[in-house]
C-alpha cells in the first residue's frame, strides 16, 4: 500500500523566497536527516524500549512539519506523545510511519529532478 | 533594514537551524550564529554577551545538556543575556518551569514558529534600542550636568578674581 504524504509546497516555496536553487539546498538538506532516520526507524524493535523511537520521532517531526508534510507530522507527534506517555507502538503503526516517510522521501527526490 | 543584534541559535537539528537562520537574515538579523549542542555554545558565551539566543529544549541529538541545564548556565554567566525559548515539546511543565528560569519567552515548534522566533526577536531588538538610548540619554545629561558646573565655576572664579 502506498501511504499518502503530501508536501506542501507553498511552504517550501515560501521557505527559500522563491529561489529555485536554495529550494533544491534545503531539499537535499532534508533528505540527509531523513534518509538515515528513516533506516533507523526500519530497524528499530518495537518489543525493546521504545525511547529510541521516541527521540527518532521527536527529531522528524519538526522537520516533516517545516517542508509542510501536515499529515505525517500528525501522526509522529501522536506516536510521540504516546510514548512518552507510556504507552508502546506496536510494529504495524511503526510500518505505517515508515511507509509515509518513504513516500515524502521519494516526493522530496522527485522535487531534485 | 538590518537589525544590529547578533542572534545565537542553539538546537541539535541541523535542516531546521539552517533554515531557520537564513529566515533570520533574509528579515534583517544579519549576525545569526548556530551551534548544535549547548556545550559548544555555553563555551562561546562571554560575560557580558549581547546576543540573543533561541534555544531548543531537546537537544539530545547533540550533547549531554538539554535545554533547561543551559538557559540556567547562560542565566549564571550572562545573567542580561535574551533567552527564547524554541521547543518541539508542547508540555506546559518545560515551558513554565523555562520561563521560571528566566526565558524571555518559549515557542512550540510550528508552522508558524519561524515569524514566532522573529517577533520575539524583535521584541528583544526594541528593548536593547531603549536600553542604548537610555544609557545614551544618561551620559549626554551628565556632560550636560559637568559643562554647567564648569561653567558656573568658571564664573565664580572671574568674580572672585576681580
Amino acid at each position: 500500500m502506498r501511504y499518502l504524504a503530501p508536501v506542501d509546497m507553498e511552504i517550501i516555496d515560501r521557505l527559500s523566497a522563491g529561489d529555485p536553487e536554495k529550494k533544491k539546498y534545503y531539499i537535499r538538506l532534508f533528505l540527509d536527516t531523513l534518509e538515515p532516520e528513516l533506516d533507523n526507524l526500519k530497524a528499530a524493535n518495537v518489543a525493546a524500549p521504545q525511547e529510541p523511537i521516541r527521540a527518532i520521532l521527536h527529531k522528524l517531526k519538526s522537520q516533516v512539519q517545516t517542508i509542510g508534510a501536515a499529515e505525517t507530522h500528525a501522526l509522529m507527534a501522536q506516536q510521540e506523545q504516546h510514548i512518552k506517555e507510556g504507552g508502546q507502538i506496536d510494529q504495524s503503526q511503526l510500518d505505517e510511519t515508515c511507509a509515509q516517510l518513504s513516500t515524502l522521501i521519494e516526493n522530496l527526490q522527485e522535487l531534485l529532478k | 533594514m538590518s537589525k544590529h543584534l547578533k542572534v545565537a541559535l542553539v538546537d541539535d537539528d541541523i535542516p531546521n537551524t539552517e533554515v531557520l537562520r537564513d529566515f533570520l537574515i533574509r528579515n534583517g538579523y544579519s549576525h545569526v550564529d548556530k551551534y548544535h549542542d549547548g556545550e559548544s555554545f555555553l563555551e562561546s558565551l562571554d560575560r557580558f554577551d549581547e546576543r540573543a539566543v533561541v534555544l531548543d529544549f531537546d537537544l539530545s541529538g547533540g550533547g549531554d545538556l538539554n535545554g533547561l541545564e543551559v538557559l540556567e548556565a547562560v542565566k549564571e554567566r550572562s545573567p542580561s543575556t535574551h533567552v527564547i525559548f524554541f521547543s518541539g515539546q508542547d508540555s506546559l511543565e518545560v515551558a513554565v518551569e523555562s520561563l521560571k528560569n528566566g526565558a524571555d519567552d518559549y515557542i512550540v515548534k510550528s508552522n508558524a514558529a519561524f515569524a514566532l522566533v522573529k517577533t520575539s526577536l524583535d521584541k528583544v531588538y526594541d528593548i536593547q534600542v531603549l536600553k542604548l538610548n537610555e544609557r545614551r540619554s544618561q551620559r549626554i545629561s551628565w556632560i550636560m550636568a559637568i559643562g554647567w558646573m564648569a561653567t558656573i565655576a568658571g564664573v565664580a572664579l572671574f568674580f572672585a578674581g576681580r
